[in-house]
C-alpha cells in the first residue's frame, strides 16, 4: 500500500486515507524523502484527517519524517490531527515538540508559508 | 406473615401506638424538627405508626406498593431527616416487643417470637433506607450532571478566536471533558487560537497545571495555539515555587491581554473608529 503523493509548485501534498500499518508507514517515509529530492519541494503538508488512531511507532515515523524532510531543506506541516489522536498522543506522552501543525490544509497551507516566509 | 404475630399486633394496637408516641417526642428537639409545627408533627407521627402497624398484614411484595412508601416519598419530599426513620422503627420494635410480651403470656422469653418481630421490622428498615439513599443518589446525580453541563463551555468570541472560562476546582474527570470539550470545540468553531481563562481556579497544583499542560500540547497538535490567561499574582507564585515549566506556551495575566496577542496572532487588531 502506498499513500500518494501529489506536487503543487514548490508543495508537496499528502492526504493519508488509509490506516497506517508499519510497513505503509516506512514506506510513506522513504516515498517522501525521495520526492522532496527528485522536485527540490521547499514545503510538505501532510494531512492526517481520516487517520482514526496513530500509535507510537507511527507517531514516531511521522517526527522523523518532520526531520528528515527538515535537513532536506523542506518544511514540513501536519494538519488534521483529530481529537481523538491528539489525545491518545498526548496520553502517550508523544508531544511531537517541533513540528508546526494546522487545522486543516487551507490553514496548513497558510502556515508553510508563514514558516518559509522567516 | 405469620398469623400469630398479626393477631397479637392488631390486638395491642392502641397500647403500641401510645407507647411509640411518648418514646418517639422524646427525640423531636434531636432531629432538628423543631421548626415544624406541634400539629403537624403530632399528625405525622400517627400516621406513620398507623401504617406501621397495618404493614404486619402485608406480605414483603405488597410491601412495595403499600402507602408507607408513598408516606416516605412525602417525607424525603418536605426533607425529614432518615434519622426520624430509623428511630421511630428501633423504637416500634421495643414498643412492640415490650408490650406483647408483657399481656401475653405464652409469648414470654419465646425467641421465634422475637425473630418474628424483628424479620418483621428489618425488611422495613431496608425498604425505607432504600427508599431514602435512592432519592439521595438521585439528586447527587443529578447536581453532577448540572455541574458537567457547567463544566467546560468554550466560547467563540471573534473569527477563529474561542475562549474557554474554567471556573472551580479542576480534578482528573473534569479535566478529561476540558480536553475533550476544548478539541471537538477547536475542530467545530475551525479556532486557531484558543484561550484558557483560569482567573476562577481557585488552586493550581502540579496536577492542574499537567492538565492544562496536557490540555494546550493536544489543541496544538489538532492545530490551534493555545493561550493561558488570567494568572492571579498568587498562581503565578505557586506555579513557580512548584517549579512548573509553563514556558513553552505563552501566558497572558488577564483575558483582555490575552484577546489582543490572539488578535495579533491572526493579524488582526482592534482600532478605536474616528469620529
Amino acid at each position: 500500500m502506498r499513500i500518494p503523493i501529489l506536487k503543487l509548485h514548490d508543495y508537496l501534498l499528502i492526504s493519508v486515507q488509509v490506516e497506517l500499518d508499519d510497513q505503509t508507514a516506512l514506506q510513506f517515509q522513504e516515498d517522501v524523502l525521495e520526492k522532496i529530492h527528485e522536485e527540490g519541494s521547499r514545503g510538505v503538508v501532510i494531512d492526517l484527517t481520516s487517520v482514526d488512531m496513530i500509535d507510537s511507532f507511527i507517531a514516531k515515523v511521522l517526527g522523523d519524517v518532520v526531520d528528515m524532510s527538515n535537513l532536506m531543506g523542506a518544511r514540513v506541516v501536519l494538519t488534521g490531527i483529530q481529537p481523538a489522536v491528539a489525545i491518545t498522543l498526548i496520553d502517550m506522552g508523544i508531544v511531537l515538540d517541533d513540528v508546526p501543525t494546522a487545522l486543516d490544509l487551507e490553514q496548513g497551507l497558510d502556515r508553510l508559508q508563514l514558516e518559509l516566509e522567516d | 406473615m405469620n398469623s400469630v404475630i398479626k393477631d397479637m399486633v392488631l390486638e395491642h394496637k392502641e397500647d403500641i401506638t401510645d407507647s411509640w408516641l411518648k418514646e418517639i417526642s422524646k427525640f423531636r428537639s434531636d432531629d432538628m424538627l423543631q421548626n415544624i409545627s406541634d400539629k403537624m408533627y403530632e399528625n405525622t407521627n400517627l400516621e406513620f405508626v398507623n401504617i406501621l402497624i397495618l404493614t404486619v398484614q402485608k406480605t414483603n411484595e405488597e410491601l412495595e406498593h403499600d402507602e408507607l412508601i408513598q408516606f416516605v416519598e412525602k417525607l424525603i419530599q418536605i426533607g425529614w431527616p432518615l434519622n426520624y426513620i430509623t428511630r421511630g422503627l428501633q423504637e416500634f420494635r421495643k414498643a412492640c416487643v415490650e408490650i406483647i410480651s408483657n399481656r401475653e403470656e405464652n409469648s414470654h422469653n419465646n425467641l421465634e417470637f422475637f425473630k418474628k418481630i424483628e424479620d418483621w421490622i428489618d425488611d422495613i428498615v431496608n425498604l425505607l433506607v432504600t427508599q431514602y439513599s435512592g432519592s439521595w443518589e438521585n439528586t447527587v446525580f443529578l447536581q453532577k450532571m448540572a455541574l458537567k453541563e457547567l463544566s467546560a463551555p468554550l466560547i467563540p468570541v471573534f473569527e477563529n478566536i474561542s475562549v474557554m472560562p474554567l471556573i472551580g476546582t479542576i480534578d482528573t474527570e473534569r479535566a478529561k471533558l476540558i480536553m475533550e470539550n476544548l478539541l471537538e470545540g477547536v475542530i467545530e468553531h475551525r479556532s486557531q487560537v484558543v484561550l484558557i481563562d483560569i482567573t476562577g481556579v481557585p488552586v493550581v497544583d502540579t496536577m492542574v497545571a499537567h492538565h492544562i499542560i496536557q490540555a494546550s500540547e493536544a489543541v496544538r497538535l489538532v492545530g490551534a495555539k493555545c493561550i493561558l490567561v488570567g494568572i492571579r499574582p498568587e498562581i503565578a507564585q505557586t506555579i513557580v515555587n512548584l517549579g512548573i515549566d509553563l514556558g513553552k506556551f505563552p501566558t497572558k495575566s488577564t483575558l483582555k491581554k490575552g484577546i489582543e496577542s490572539a488578535l495579533e496572532l491572526t493579524q488582526r487588531e482592534i482600532v478605536e473608529l474616528k469620529k
